[in-house]
């Protein structure tokens, strides 16, 4: 990684973030709103893991206010969510660039896992409890995602130069 | 301290009103995220419409048709029914029905939430949507607004677990309340006395009880009762007639925004300046304008009102002033009859007028004027 070289196509990663936001409200089948992968966490462990410099917690935090206003939650809500995925992806960067992918997955599963029992216990909080353990789901389709997420934004990113 | 400041702000959204503008300045941008994720279905839609066949499109024309006429044969009816049931509520000295606006919204999104029940359309605030108005489609109640936006608002349908309705039995008028289940084909019946009457295939329509759904409009038909003798009470569920998850143009209700106190002493007034007419029939030319001043300030004090008040009111004070000239019975009920919405200024005046109403039968030529006034 170059940190030196002066900084170019930043917009890329705002633009994937965009496309993040609209795949978060596309529609779905009915069956598979369960399953909706947590898209915007995953970009933003992806260029946390790549451009720590870049993208930090202040970006998860305004992506995750954008979040809120869609999906028309409490604002914060999904903002504190998204800052405590990158915290943590952020204090495991150096590690969790070491593994292997299988291992990464792993780590991850773990990490989108506990933001969505704390989505859980904030969504309680406010007054509508979701009824069951089902919101674990996003978390393990996402897990599953990462190397296809991982693997193909590390392309682009290798081809336009990003950093 | 971003954690922090999270918690901080979700604190002060869900109990002040402070972040309001921020929300709504954020959603005018993002609100269109929607807007394009929804474009490829509305890009199928116009190229379906293209290429549909000849065929297929005068088969829907004739269908249209037909229906068109079947309706319009229903319709007829409905007019003299709702002539009919107007003279019979002036009988009963019940507060007229008010007629209702409708307003067509398209679907523009789903929420994300598997587990929340809410669609957003593509009227907002600044189309006139206000907070806890609610949302028809083509067969029934859908929802209530719960979130304004500058162009889109989002909607809380019938289904969603918070949400529960105010409901009556058709066929005899039993009331209950019909709660969201999660499930997008099922409601719920609490607390239905297991002896009440309700069985299979009942139409349940709102009861407005709950001062925020118009009454009479369809809700549900109940789908099973089961009377176990284990439970306190008839476990009844029913299936909203409202194409919930299918519905992709609404209809937003614009009924007045006057509570049903305000209603009354609107109406207790009206009555109130008949009465004072039916009293001195000879001083009628005089006492209408300066004679009865002392009386008659509340009205005066509330007829400015209506000024702010668009379109539809003053158009209808026109006749009314019209009617003036002709038989001055009605002239100071016409006035009165069309000052809507402001409540402060008439509501001194409501408690005394309301018993003066009993009076009402004696002065039969003026009473079917006023309501009349209103349904127009």
């Amino acid at each position: 990684m170059a940190r030196h070289a002066p900084a170019r196509n930043g917009w890329v990663v705002w633009l994937t973030f965009a496309i993040g936001l609209l795949l978060s409200v596309s529609p779905l089948p009915q069956f598979m709103e369960i399953f909706r992968p947590l898209w915007l966490a995953l970009l933003l462990a992806f260029w946390a893991l790549a451009l720590p410099h870049k993208v930090g917690m202040v970006t998860a935090w305004m992506l995750g206010l954008a979040e809120d206003v869609l999906y028309g939650t409490l604002l914060g809500q999904n903002a504190l969510i998204l800052t405590l995925i990158t915290f943590l992806v952020l204090s495991l960067q150096q590690r969790l660039r070491m593994f292997p992918m299988w291992q990464q997955c792993l780590v991850l599963l773990v990490i989108f896992g506990l933001a969505q029992l704390v989505q859980l216990w904030l969504s309680a909080l406010t007054g509508n409890r979701q009824p069951t353990l089902a919101l674990v789901l996003p978390a393990l389709v996402s897990a599953l995602l990462w190397p296809w997420v991982s693997y193909g934004l590390r392309g682009l990113r290798l081809r336009l130069k990003i950093n | 301290m971003l954690v922090v400041l999270s918690v901080a702000i979700m604190v002060v959204d869900a109990r002040f009103t402070l972040l309001k503008p921020v929300r709504s300045q954020m959603s005018l941008v993002l609100m269109q995220s929607y807007w394009i994720a929804d474009l490829p279905e509305r890009l199928y839609q116009g190229v379906a419409s293209q290429f549909g066949s000849r065929t297929e499109l005068a088969a829907e024309n004739e269908k249209l048709k037909t229906e068109n006429l079947l309706l319009q044969g229903r319709l007829q009816k409905l007019a003299a029914l709702t002539e009919q049931n107007v003279r019979l509520r002036e009988l009963l000295n019940s507060s007229a029905l008010v007629n209702e606006k409708v307003e067509v919204a398209e679907l523009i999104g789903m929420d994300p939430n598997p587990f929340t029940h809410r669609i957003i359309i593509n009227k907002g605030e600044r189309d006139g949507v206000v907070l806890g108005q609610p949302v028809l489609d083509a067969r029934g109640l859908m929802g209530q607004v719960v979130e304004l936006m500058p162009y889109t608002s989002r909607v809380l349908l019938l289904t969603d677990t918070t949400h529960s309705i105010p409901v009556q039995v058709n066929r005899n008028g039993l009331r209950a309340i019909a709660s969201g289940t999660g499930n997008p084909e099922r409601l719920e019946l609490r607390h239905v006395a297991d002896t009440a009457d309700i069985k299979e295939g009942d139409l349940l329509v709102s009861s407005g009880l709950g001062q925020r759904f118009p009454a009479g409009y369809p809700v549900a038909t109940v789908k099973e009762v089961i009377h176990d003798s284990g439970q306190p009470f008839a476990i009844v569920r029913a299936v909203p007639t409202a194409a919930l998850n299918r519905s992709r143009y609404l209809l937003l209700v614009f009924s007045d925004g006057r509570s049903p106190e305000e209603r009354a002493a609107d109406a207790a007034q009206q009555q109130e300046s008949l009465d004072r007419q039916a009293a001195d029939p000879a001083a009628v030319p005089s006492a209408t304008v300066p004679g009865a001043a002392p009386a008659a300030t509340p009205n005066k004090a509330v007829v400015p009102a209506t000024v702010p008040k668009p379109a539809g009111h003053s158009a209808s004070s026109t006749p009314a002033n019209a009617n003036a000239n002709s038989a001055p019975a009605p002239a100071t009920a016409a006035p009165a009859a069309t000052t809507p919405a402001k409540p402060a200024t008439s509501k001194p005046s409501a408690k005394p007028a309301a018993k003066p109403a009993a009076t009402r039968p004696a002065t039969p030529a003026a009473t079917p004027a006023a309501p009349r006034e209103r349904e127009e």
